[in-house]
């Protein structure tokens, strides 16, 4: 009877030593387009101590979910779910290794456009530029002009667009504005495997003369201004004038307060 | 003893003696205080507007540079360094050119370079364009522009040099005010080429302010033609060297009041470009912190048109009151990151006010010291000199305190580095030849060497200089 004991527990001792890594079962294994979430994970199949729990988003550990607790079950209230909170979620049991498991929660792409209102110069280049934040980030970016039916833009049709597109940013350039066709609204779109948003830039065209009558206007004032003032000094000091052509001498006047000076300065 | 009873003088006289300002009193060679002058005054206003309220307010076109020649923003801001130190590098230029010349030629090309360098500017396709343009360009013009008018406007006046210096260059404050907003809306209507096309144009009205200088008597020029004849190289140097007025380089009294102005500008700068941050950095919101800079704007030109006024009642010697605004500005320099540390906003506020106030007080006094020292014949090549050395100061300054806040982590060190360089620009001050006394000491008499050659000529341009120094006796 004895000996059958101990066997068993000798066994039961040399399972529990030779005991698999703890499998966590993760719960819900995904999260997509909802606005809110709550992420558990449960350690199972190890009799492995654990010291404590938290969580990591995108590798960051969250401060606030350390906890001490030896509990096999953690879980993270997300109450909304946005494009800054979402992303990769990790479950850390602090265990001799630690274990861990990954949730990730996808939203929409968030596409903004950097600037919502651009300008361009007649015949020079206008850029458009629009970003993404969020998880995941947009594996396709498409370009349409807004209007009564909106006209898809592709790049490489001609030279006039050229769109760059990495997944966090895409830049339409359109090269050679155009005063009449090239003003108007244009549309960015962000597609990933989550599904599609976009945003709209206006642009506006500006025509290369336009500083031009401005200019022309204060340089004609500036014009008037030094004719006025040379014809107002040739009426009012005729004498100075004729006088001006012999420096040492001076002018009248001066020559009086010479005098003045002098006398004052003798008494 | 003898000081304090001249001084008890001087009040019985003014009492006794009215100065009324009828031309027979005056002791200008031309024109009186007043009459012309005030329009000269207006131009000084203008052109000081349009080259520095624009130097300032430049920043404007800053991020659209680096966003259109995608380069960083300290190569960008190489352009306004770039035109700040051609402006103050060509000064002696524009005053020798004045000495030589007529002062109104020179200021209306200095206006048309200005105008053509922004023109230019508009065309440019690289960044180096824009350091050539706006750089160098109007840099020169505006070189050509400052100096001569300042000399030219002093020269106008006696009894009211200072309050005329103090509201034209109010003119700085106040159009940095109206130009911020105002190149804001250029630049979002015709883009960065076309606002700085119309800037060019706007540049141009330089030239009818310098067509508004009357040719005056040229006492100065034919003296030096006559006694320099020929053109050996000797006599060609000597010419230069005398339109530059490089002889002052020798004078005690000019060398020491240019060390303590460029002492002055090491530290002025500063609060300029730190003060926003460092109240950011203490804990203050972006627009509280935009708002003490405003408010120290504000009474910077309070203080320019205040002092102005106040030097000119005569209640004390210029170069008294000079080094009283300069201690101030000193002081609340160094009191400003004291006064935030303890996280009051409305100390801050105060120190902030009152440092205003002292540094634009200052700047209407510091040029019309200069012709007191020096004589007002001299004025010109001796302000062009000034503001070439004094442009040294400034390229020091600034770096400095950016490096002190390196190293310490926080403004204090440069704030209190910036003070004590001003308050060492005083001392330097106290110095000067009869510093301590009551009244003013007449300008060093004219050089000897035109004596051989033309008495007559030389015995009235003695009564021109020692007659207005007589009145500044009065004065004190």
């Amino acid at each position: 009877m004895k000996s059958l004991w101990a066997v068993a527990l000798l066994l039961s001792c040399w399972r529990a030593d030779a005991s698999t890594a703890p499998k966590i079962s993760a719960d819900p294994p995904e999260v997509s387009n909802q606005t809110s979430a709550l992420l558990t994970c449960n350690m199972t199949g190890s009799s492995l101590p654990s010291k404590g729990s938290y969580w990591t988003h995108n590798g960051q550990v969250l401060d606030d979910t350390k906890s001490s607790n030896t509990g096999l079950t953690m879980s993270l209230n997300l109450e909304k779910i946005t494009h800054s909170t979402s992303g990769k979620y990790e479950c850390v049991f602090m265990t001799e290794p630690e274990a861990k498991a990954t949730i990730e929660v996808k939203t929409l792409p968030h596409v903004v456009a950097y600037k919502h209102s651009e300008h361009g110069n007649e015949k020079d280049k206008g850029v458009l530029v629009c970003v993404s934040h969020g998880y995941p980030l947009p594996t396709d970016w498409s370009w349409a002009k807004d209007g009564d039916s909106p006209m898809p833009i592709f790049n490489g049709t001609s030279e006039k667009y050229e769109i760059k597109s990495t997944p966090n940013k895409t830049t339409l350039t359109i090269n050679d504005l155009n005063l009449k066709d090239d003003i108007g609204d244009y549309i960015c779109s962000g597609t990933s495997e989550v599904g599609t948003t976009f945003d709209k830039i206006h642009l506006r065209v500006r025509s290369r003369l336009a500083a031009l009558w401005p200019f022309l206007g204060i340089v004609a004032e500036v014009i008037i201004l030094v004719t006025i003032i040379f014809i107002y000094e040739k009426r009012r000091k005729p004498d100075e004038i004729t006088d001006g052509s012999a420096p040492l001498k001076s002018n009248s006047n001066a020559n009086h307060k010479d005098k003045n000076v002098r006398q004052r300065n003798s008494n | 003893m003898e000081e304090r009873h001249t001084c008890t003088d001087k009040s019985v006289l003014d009492m006794t003696n009215p100065k009324p300002k009828a031309e027979s009193q005056s002791d200008e060679a031309e024109d009186p205080d007043g009459g012309w002058g005030w329009v000269l005054v207006g131009a000084l206003f203008v052109s000081t507007s349009l080259v520095f309220g624009l130097m300032r307010s430049l920043g404007i076109f800053f991020v659209e540079f680096v966003q259109y020649f995608d380069e960083s923003a300290h190569a960008i801001s190489w352009i306004s360094s770039t035109g700040l130190a051609a402006q103050q590098f060509f000064s002696p230029l524009g005053a020798a050119l004045c000495n030589a010349y007529n002062a109104r030629v020179v200021v209306m090309t200095g206006g048309l370079l200005a105008g053509l360098g922004l023109i230019l500017a508009s065309q440019a396709t690289r960044l180096y364009h824009l350091y050539l343009t706006m750089g160098v360009i109007s840099g020169l013009g505006w070189g050509l522009v400052f100096t001569p008018m300042v000399a030219t406007v002093m020269a106008h006046f006696t009894r009211r040099r200072t309050l005329a210096l103090g509201l034209a260059f109010s003119s700085i404050g106040l159009s940095s005010f109206a130009f911020n907003p105002l190149f804001q809306l250029l630049v979002e209507k015709y883009a960065w080429r076309g606002a700085l096309l119309i800037l060019g144009g706007l540049s141009l009205n330089i030239v009818p302010c310098g067509a508004l200088i009357r040719p005056r008597r040229r006492s100065k020029a034919p003296a030096k033609v006559d006694s320099e004849t020929g053109s050996s190289p000797v006599s060609v140097l000597r010419r230069i060297s005398s339109y530059l007025e490089l002889s002052l380089l020798s004078e005690r009294p000019y060398v020491t009041y240019t060390l303590g102005i460029t002492l002055l500008n090491v530290g002025y700068f500063v609060p300029y470009f730190h003060l926003v941050a460092h109240s950011r950095h203490a804990g203050f919101s972006e627009y509280q912190s935009a708002f003490v800079m405003s408010a120290a704007g504000a009474s910077d030109i309070l203080g320019r048109i205040v002092s102005g006024w106040f030097s000119d009642l005569g209640h004390f010697r210029l170069i008294h009151l000079l080094s009283a605004w300069t201690t101030l500005a000193g002081v609340f320099i160094m009191l400003l990151p004291l006064s935030s540390l303890s996280g009051s906003y409305s100390a801050l506020m105060v120190i902030s006010l009152l440092y205003g106030f002292c540094s634009g007080a200052l700047t209407s006094v510091v040029f019309v010291v200069v012709p007191l020292i020096v004589g007002v014949e001299r004025m010109m090549g001796a302000l062009g000199l000034l503001q070439l050395i004094e442009s040294g100061a400034g390229l020091l300054g600034t770096p400095l305190s950016g490096f002190l806040k390196d190293v310490t982590g926080n403004y204090v060190a440069s704030f209190i580095v910036a003070g004590s360089f001003l308050i060492l620009g005083t001392l330097t001050m106290a110095t000067l030849p009869h510093y301590f006394s009551c009244t003013d000491p007449p300008p060093p008499p004219q050089r000897s060497s035109l004596d051989d050659k033309h008495n007559g000529l030389h015995s009235e341009l003695e009564h021109m200089t020692s007659s207005p120094s007589s009145d500044t006796n009065h004065r004190v």
